[in-house]
């Protein structure tokens, strides 16, 4: 009898321990960045730039975040460092509380790159198909159609993507980031270079997913685009994060809404570095 | 495995799908084809030079195509970041290194095929019979291919696609003149060059290796021990290629 009790409360001991890490693994951040610094150098007699101050930041699941700058503050990198593209000099990168090399990490993550180029010779479905499989989805068809259709693009499913326009290029990059239903999407800069229809269709796609509960991480240097979606946003100049929280709370600060204006204002404070 | 396998079949695709592979193709066609034209220069030794030339053309047409091709791929994946999605995915650098080789690889494998092939149709259409004898040349062929494209990988693993194409070219014509290399620190009677030399000799990838061409062309007897030791130098020096690639492109950043 003693037994059995003994036995019954190291098994509910188990339980709970198994409950609450699974609880604490829910409530990982998804994106977590401690103290990340990198500096590069163009040429090997030239003196290192550094490019990212020590940039810490705290990306919640479920959440849309906007990573604002302008161009050179250090977005991109940011963003390369937590697709495990580039190493920090010194600081800490997870996605889930895992590093960004690991398999597992990047089975839960979908990314766009900034400009993307992909292989011209694949039509749509090809492309989408290589990649599907490339993150362990085999016999994906229904599901890359699905995403075909979803990004407008079934039509163009057999053309190459040599024929593809700009716009066509960004839908088909957030179509194979989408492969999978990642819990995490990294999209750095998916809305430059196109036109007000694309953006919308773009900002559309982002609402959805963020309908679904889907960690979205964005860059952009334009306002307007980030206040239509972003939860929070972060604004980084110079390789330094300024500012983080609600947009709301940004604006009531004298954040301007429109992009000349936030032009203006990354100017004025890269002018006076460490005004906030 | 379906991982290496779409990586395979991308390349392979890429590959087929570059247009200076036509020209490739069409100059190879063109050298087969006028081995048959130099029978009247060849004072009576005619079918041992189109067999020749057939099979060198071949060769020349499988290291051209890894060095043009090989390097325009890896051209368009690290320089035009065709490779940023690839990466991003939950898949290993070491299988990026094998599905390019092996991709690229098979896309050589089946064009060298197809010249040597056509090589024999042109001996079949000028002599009334084929000479399957000289298809012995295509293992070594393809074994060479494979340290080429060992080198050509691994180069790409640190460097630009630029120098990546110089040292192609450069390892191609050094490995094809190591017999020579190793003549000199033989006569040479300078010790540290004699040294220098055999050092070279020894570490630098002998294409000759593979060089069967002669033999096979005026028939005759191969020796059984030359290539059992071609095919393993081949097969070893590649492996070894390929590791050390995957090492540092574990480690390589894409800024």
């Amino acid at each position: 009898m003693l037994f059995r009790d003994l036995t019954n409360t190291i098994c509910d001991l188990v339980l709970y321990k198994v409950i609450i890490l699974g609880i604490f693994l829910e409530m990982e951040n998804a994106i977590r960045l401690e103290d990340i610094r990198r500096s590069f150098k163009n040429h090997f007699w030239q003196k290192e730039t550094e490019v990212l101050k020590g940039i810490t930041l705290d990306i919640h699941p479920g959440e849309v975040f906007g990573f604002l700058g302008p161009n050179g503050a250090g977005k991109t990198t940011t963003i390369k460092i937590i697709t495990g593209l580039i190493r920090p000099d010194s600081g800490r990168a997870t996605i889930f509380g895992m590093a960004p090399s690991s398999l597992q990490a990047r089975q839960r993550i979908g990314f766009l790159p900034e400009s993307p180029y992909f292989y011209e010779h694949l039509t749509g479905f090809e492309f989408l198909k290589i990649h599907a499989s490339l993150s362990n989805r085999i016999n994906a068809d229904q599901e890359i159609n699905g995403l075909l259709e979803r990004v407008g693009l079934d039509r163009a499913r057999k053309v190459q993507l040599r024929s593809y326009s700009r716009g066509m290029l960004q839908r088909i990059g957030i179509a194979q980031a989408l492969i999978g239903a990642p819990d995490l999407l990294i999209l750095d800069e998916p809305l430059t270079g196109l036109d007000p229809i694309g953006r919308k269709e773009i900002k559309d796609l982002i609402l959805e997913e963020k309908k679904k509960g889907t960690t979205i991480f964005f860059s952009s240097h334009i306002l307007p685009d980030a206040e239509a979606v972003c939860d929070r946003v972060g604004i980084v100049i110079e390789g330094q994060i300024r500012e983080v929280g609600k947009l709301s709370d940004l604006l009531k600060k004298g954040l301007p809404t429109d992009e000349i204006s936030l032009e203006e204002w990354f100017v004025r404070h890269i002018q006076k570095p460490g005004i906030s | 495995m379906h991982r290496i396998k779409a990586i395979i079949e991308n390349t392979f695709k890429e590959g087929l799908r570059q247009r200076i592979l036509l020209l490739l193709i069409v100059f190879t066609l063109l050298l087969i084809v006028m081995s048959v034209f130099l029978e009247p220069f060849a004072l009576g030794e005619s079918p041992k030079i189109m067999r020749d030339l057939g099979l060198a053309a071949a060769s020349l047409f499988g290291v051209l195509t890894t060095i043009i091709v090989g390097s325009a791929l890896i051209h368009k994946d690290i320089e035009k970041r065709t490779l940023y999605t690839v990466l991003a995915k939950p898949v290993r650098r070491s299988e990026i290194v094998l599905g390019k080789f092996l991709g690229l690889g098979a896309l050589v494998c089946l064009l060298v095929l197809a010249m040597l092939l056509i090589h024999q149709l042109v001996i079949f259409l000028y002599e009334g019979s084929f000479d399957f004898h000289l298809l012995i040349a295509f293992p070594f062929t393809i074994l060479e291919v494979g340290v080429m494209l060992g080198i050509l990988l691994l180069f790409s693993s640190f460097s630009s696609t630029t120098l990546t194409s110089i040292m192609g070219v450069i390892f191609f014509v050094i490995g094809h003149a190591l017999p020579d290399l190793k003549l000199f620190a033989e006569t040479t009677k300078a010790p540290a060059l004699k040294h220098i030399a055999y050092a070279f000799y020894y570490v630098l990838p002998n294409l000759d290796n593979f060089n069967f061409r002669m033999d096979l062309a005026y028939k005759a007897p191969l020796p059984t021990d030359q290539l059992i030791f071609s095919i393993c130098y081949g097969i070893m020096y590649t492996v070894f290629l390929l590791y050390v690639t995957t090492l540092i492109f574990e480690r390589r950043e894409f800024k």
